[in-house]
């Protein structure tokens, strides 16, 4: 009896000095909406690919605006320079990462397949037209799938589609050594993959800029 | 030998716990040893995780150690996604 009496507070002690307390973070506050969605803004346009460090720094801004507002001491003044942190880095992340990759908006593939539609054809000869434009730069050709379907099948079919750009290209006097082929499948979603609307936004073409 | 037991409960019981031994590397060494894995690493989980250990620090240096020990948890998970296919 005395041993346990003595051991408890031991245990207890240890317990507090080496475990950090968990606690979720209200990300979901209504304050922290307006930055939420700029983030969400940014993560579509490709930003954790192509503006990682302005996006990390958004993400990270909001993590720690929504710690504070757990503190006994809350203070939504000084709180405010966080989320506004937030918020401006979202922006600049998205302005970046769209000029850092071209989403490829209107190039589609029959259902199934790495068969560019024939509607494809306009955004196609859009980026050639850019491509032959701006000499200099090398473009990755990234394609993405949902996540219907099995995550094996997506990748080579995420590699089948990003070969047919690349040869739509080559093929329209692009210089193949300036590209690279990359199927990512459905590992880089950029929206929520359990609506129509998200799954739309995930299945992508992006021409990523390379330094 | 109660009494150095129940001394040396009280202590670790009160104690912050930076200043105590048993509880592990420092916020600072976790850090290092974060920032030192992830040297190289330019993808959006590599800067999160530096950045959620730069806020961890932050609390850290403003003595709150609960929370420092809570982003420093987030910047290691976050670091565990490192390096993969971005």
């Amino acid at each position: 009896m005395n041993r346990t009496r003595l051991l408890l507070p031991l245990i207890l002690g240890l317990a507090a000095a080496g475990c950090a307390a968990k606690v979720s973070l209200p990300i979901d506050d209504p304050q922290l909406s307006e930055a939420r969605e700029a983030i969400k803004q940014a993560k579509q346009a490709g930003a954790e690919q192509c503006a990682p460090a302005l996006q990390a720094k958004a993400v990270a801004s909001l993590y720690w605006a929504a710690h504070e507002i757990t503190e006994e001491e809350y203070h939504p003044d000084e709180n405010a320079s966080l989320i506004a942190n937030a918020i401006k880095y979202a922006h600049q992340a998205e302005a970046k990462a769209k000029k850092m990759c071209w989403r490829l908006e209107g190039v589609h593939f029959a259902f199934d397949s790495a068969e560019l539609t024939p509607d494809s054809r306009a955004t196609l000869d859009d980026a050639v037209a850019k491509l032959k434009k701006a000499k200099h730069i090398k473009v990755e050709i990234a394609a993405h799938t949902d996540s219907i379907g099995t995550e094996e099948y997506n990748q080579k079919l995420s590699e089948r589609r990003a070969k047919s750009v690349f040869d739509y290209f080559v093929t329209h006097g692009i210089d193949g050594s300036r590209l690279t082929v990359k199927g990512y499948g459905e590992s880089q979603p950029v929206a929520d993959n359990d609506t129509e609307e998200g799954r739309a936004l995930n299945r992508r073409v992006e021409l990523r800029i390379q330094k | 030998m109660r009494i150095f037991v129940t001394m040396l409960a009280l202590l670790l019981s009160a104690a912050p716990a930076w200043s105590n031994p048993i509880a592990g590397p420092s916020i600072e060494e976790r850090s290092d040893v974060l920032r030192t894995q992830l040297k190289g690493q330019s993808d959006y989980h590599a800067h999160l995780a530096r950045e959620l250990a730069t806020i961890a620090e932050a609390e850290k240096a403003q003595h709150d150690i609960r929370v420092a020990k809570i982003f420093m948890e987030m910047a290691e998970h976050e670091a565990t996604k490192s390096g993969g296919e971005q």
